[in-house]
């Protein structure tokens, strides 16, 4: 189809994603069927700090050295844990805590540069049977891992323990089944109070609980843009588009045309549509 | 590595880990040279038997030790949490801990 060499490159002024939909694509996505929100890109995962107990960090895979830390099929890239010194030991360049957080032991480092005296006070606080925090990189050395620790310090309330373990059950989760439900898919279960909230018109709206179940990275849309895809993904698949007359129809009259046509410019700008064969068409980006 | 492990118990677990390493945060209610009585996060009563020479002298603390029954732990470690602490909160985290949802994926090293 000529029409779709366009949509590559940056000749597009609408279209700068690329068919990519912003980074939430649904299929070929390696995290799940749904396209999980919880999908975060590779480099992020890299940057972000996951609080972990000591038997996950245990459990972490590599598959090479100096590949990346996988948790669950997660990327893991910092980490924070909560737990108590079991030992300390101070060497000419380093300091090794070994920390138990009762799920089991991991050693940490602490690279030492001795003739900076700031540094020599910042780690004065931590001795055996204090529970610190440590966040770091996680690493290897020989076929030991070990947290490289960038921060550590001791606990002032002891609630932080027991926040760090809800904490680390919390993200999980997330990074398992995606983040709690967003306004868009709360809906759902109501969804006869939904259809008159956004529109009135019913019919188009019949299939709502099996097509909703993709709409996971479409629930931070408003309720106009939202609707607008939910009727273009609702029609059998057609590369011409759907006309813009079709869906202002079908929006009903609570949309005016002024405002549909500056939904769909803002759903093009995000990458979410695209017009087909000529302005007035447009097509859901999958 | 995995023998380390001293998983968070409230009173109710304990049956379930006798002989073995737990850490039972608690609130002292009296104790003597030898032996203590402490509340567990979910109200009940455990008798902790001390070893001389560890400190107890915060109100509320994580004992460390071995199960001897249901209701006696044999202390080897203690660290003091405090005179200022939700046991509501800590009972709902060791509740969460024990759900086998997470238990053996996260806490538990060897599987």
């Amino acid at each position: 189809m000529s029409q779709y060499n366009d949509f590559g490159g940056a000749s597009n002024p609408y279209y700068s994603n690329g068919a990519s939909g912003g980074g939430y694509m649904p299929t070929g996505s390696p995290f799940s069927a749904s396209g999980s929100p919880g999908g975060l890109k590779r480099s992020e995962a890299s940057h972000s700090l996951r609080p972990l107990t000591a038997a996950q960090i245990i459990k972490a895979t590599q598959a090479h050295t100096d590949a990346d830390w996988m948790i669950d099929d997660m990327e893991v890239g910092q980490v924070t844990i909560v737990g108590q010194v079991c030992s300390v030991q101070a060497q000419a360049t380093n300091c090794v805590y070994w920390i138990d957080d009762g799920t089991g032991r991991v050693e940490a480092r602490h690279w030492v540069d001795s003739s900076n005296e700031e540094d020599a006070e910042k780690w004065s606080g931590i001795e055996d049977g204090v529970y610190i925090r440590v966040t770091g990189g996680l690493k290897t050395f020989g076929n030991k891992r070990y947290i490289n620790a960038t921060h550590m310090r001791p606990v002032k309330d002891a609630h932080e323990i027991y926040f760090h373990t809800l904490e680390a059950i919390h993200v999980t989760l997330i990074l398992e089944r995606g983040p709690p439900l967003g306004i868009g898919q709360a809906a759902q279960p109501r969804a006869p109070a939904n259809a008159t909230a956004i529109t009135g018109g019913t019919n188009a709206y019949a299939n709502q609980s099996s097509s909703v179940a993709n709409f996971d990275e479409y629930s931070h849309l408003p309720a106009l843009q939202r609707s607008i895809i939910r009727f273009i993904l609702e029609q059998p698949h057609n590369d011409e588009g759907i006309h813009v007359a079709a869906i202002a129809r079908a929006i009903g009259t609570d949309g005016d045309a002024l405002k549909i046509s500056q939904a769909l410019d803002q759903l093009m700008d995000e990458g979410h549509v695209f017009s087909t064969i000529d302005d007035s068409h447009f097509n859901v980006s999958r | 590595m995995s023998e380390h492990v001293s998983t968070r118990v409230n009173s109710a677990r304990l049956p379930f880990y006798i002989g073995k390493m737990v850490r039972l945060p608690c609130k002292i209610l009296n104790f003597n040279s030898a032996s203590a009585t402490v509340q567990a996060a979910d109200g009940g009563e455990v008798i902790i038997r001390l070893i001389a020479d560890i400190p107890m002298s915060d109100t509320f603390v994580e004992v460390i030790g071995n199960v001897v029954d249901a209701t006696t732990i044999k202390m080897m470690g203690c660290v003091n949490l405090g005179s200022d602490l939700d046991l509501k909160l800590v009972n709902d985290t060791i509740e969460l801990i024990h759900d086998p949802r997470f238990y053996k994926r996260m806490f538990v090293p060897d599987s």
